[in-house]
């Protein structure tokens, strides 16, 4: 059951064993995605082994940055205080170059203007030493 | 094997109960007593005493500590049942306890079944806290930090089908225009105020496209039924005994991101498994219940349950094919977006009305000649999805 002092701050990720590198990687900057050496598949959700083959030979290389929007929701009421400030904001569902799908938010943009199709790149976005959100703006 | 497997369950569990609470705005009532008081008024309504149901299945609530809701409704019940577990597929979760408790029933683990859920998501917590809790199970790592509303994947899937189909603002508004219209014709719904298209889109972006209006209510509730063996029921000599004759569940993904179709969701197999269960296609079912957490989601459901071709729920639902005198009559209480939505409560109001409707007890809202109801649950930006088939006796 939520407190009420729970929906005052953003929540922020913290880092289990399948994500540290992933977080590691934002933090310099790189995007990295995980391409399985045994079925070429791609995948932007860490996991310790390939969702396509089960193979543990999944090997991190940073994205290209570039992306398109798949779809896309402009937000006008915030889902709890911490995010009232931000509205309207929009967040979208970014396709990446190398096929994943990620979940992200617009910077440096008008949130009205965003539509289907629309080019992207990722903006690094340090919260903490230890946090750095992707980001994307226009591109 | 799974048809064989569906012969096994087809008919042999009855609804011989069905309670629901006070809704809307109930202040004072927790979700435990919620809870409790839809049970008692599905024990009176079933004839049966507490001490008769060996079964309990809950899910949890959103305003109330308990992780056991299922136990803790029990010890507050004052039963001590051999069978019980609290259910978790978000908004499908509604169907997803009759399908178990078929189960249960048909495998042998309990005899009667206690169905109960309870949540006071409106005064209990507050419109503010209650959308916050529910965003608290979109992914803490690759979701949350973005801001995403619950109604955010909701929102998102809409949009593709808007670039998709054609599907336009005014159709899905439509919805909520056709359900107002419902809900008052129900005693006891939290919104009976008629609205127009124009109402609805003119009612402040909330995250688009979903307009205020566009989405579904928040509010406290209970509903609560008992199930038991056909054969029993048959026995204990209640009347009106509606059937479980087919269930089906899907689970495409977890993260929106990962969903296969934005367009296209799990409704397209949990519903084939159900209609292969209960023998039967859409065009043989009389009144459905579909879970309508946001207007553009009953556009996609009426398409994947197989009501209208895909890309067409727009026009179906903007040529009163939803209604009265229209292909299915859906959600002739008022659904989510008018008569209550209590987290999975609200799901069972779905059932709730589908099986009054089944024994012909809706009065002005009865809709003529009903023997068979489909109801239809999902969640989690239609990660979760599960649908039931019921029937009279008559369709045995």
């Amino acid at each position: 059951m939520i407190k009420p002092q729970d929906a005052l701050t953003k929540p922020l990720p913290v880092p289990d064993g399948d994500t540290q590198n992933f977080w590691k990687g934002l933090a310099r900057g790189e995007l990295l995605l995980q391409h399985c050496l045994d079925c070429q598949r791609v995948h932007y959700y860490q996991q310790g082994l390939c969702r396509g083959c089960g193979s543990e030979r999944l090997e991190h290389r940073p994205a290209s940055g570039r992306g398109k929007v798949y779809s896309y929701s402009v937000v006008h009421r915030a889902p709890g205080p911490a995010f009232k400030d931000d509205t309207p904001y929009a967040v979208l569902l970014v396709e990446l170059e190398e096929g994943p799908r990620m979940i992200s938010s617009l910077v440096g943009g008008d949130p009205e203007c965003v539509t289907f199709d629309m080019p992207v790149v990722l903006v690094c976005e340090k919260i903490n030493d230890e946090i750095t959100l992707p980001r994307f703006k226009p591109a | 094997m799974r048809s064989e497997f569906g012969q096994t369950l087809r008919g042999k569990v009855a609804v011989i109960g069905a309670g629901v609470s006070a809704v809307g705005r109930v202040p004072g009532r927790s979700p435990l007593l919620l809870a409790a008081d839809a049970a008692r008024r599905a024990f009176t309504d079933a004839g049966v005493r507490k001490n008769d149901v060996d079964g309990v299945l809950a899910s949890s609530a959103f305003a109330s500590p308990f992780h056991r809701f299922s136990v803790a409704v029990s010890e507050y019940l004052g039963i001590q049942p051999t069978f019980s577990n609290t259910l978790q597929a978000s908004g499908a979760t509604a169907a997803t306890m009759f399908n178990v408790a078929a189960a249960a029933i048909v495998g042998g683990l309990a005899e009667t079944v206690l169905i109960v859920g309870g949540d006071s998501l409106l005064t209990g917590l507050s419109p503010d806290l209650a959308l916050r809790s529910m965003t608290e199970s979109r992914d803490q790592q690759y979701e949350m930090p973005f801001g995403i509303p619950v109604a955010n994947t909701f929102a998102m899937t809409a949009h593709r089908h808007m670039k998709e189909f054609g599907t336009t603002p005014e159709q899905m508004a439509t919805v909520a225009v056709v359900e107002r219209e419902h809900a008052r014709r129900t005693p006891g719904a939290q919104m009976t105020k008629p609205i127009t298209v124009a109402d609805v889109l003119g009612s402040g972006m909330i995250t688009s496209p979903y307009h205020k209006l566009d989405c579904s209510l928040i509010s406290d509730g209970g509903a609560a039924f008992v199930l038991t063996s056909a054969q029993r029921a048959k026995s204990l000599g209640i009347e009106n005994r509606i059937y479980i004759l087919g269930c089906g569940e899907c689970y495409t993904h977890e993260h929106i991101f990962l969903m296969p179709s934005l367009t296209t969701t799990g409704a397209v197999q949990s519903s084939r498994h159900a209609y292969e269960m209960a023998g039967c296609g859409p065009s043989d079912i009389d009144v459905a219940g579909v879970y309508d957490c946001f207007t553009g989601t009953v556009i996609m459901m009426l398409e994947d349950l197989g009501f209208c071709p895909k890309g067409e729920g727009g026009r179906f639902v903007e040529d009163g094919h939803m209604t009265y005198g229209g292909t299915i009559p859906c959600n002739t209480h008022g659904g989510l977006l008018s008569f209550a939505h209590s987290g999975v409560p609200g799901g069972l109001f779905h059932f709730y009305e589908t099986i009054q409707q089944l024994r012909g007890k809706c009065g002005e809202r009865q809709v003529n000649g009903t023997n068979l109801g489909l109801v239809h649950s999902l969640g989690a930006g239609f990660a979760t999805n599960a649908t039931t088939i019921l029937g009279t006796e008559a369709t045995l």
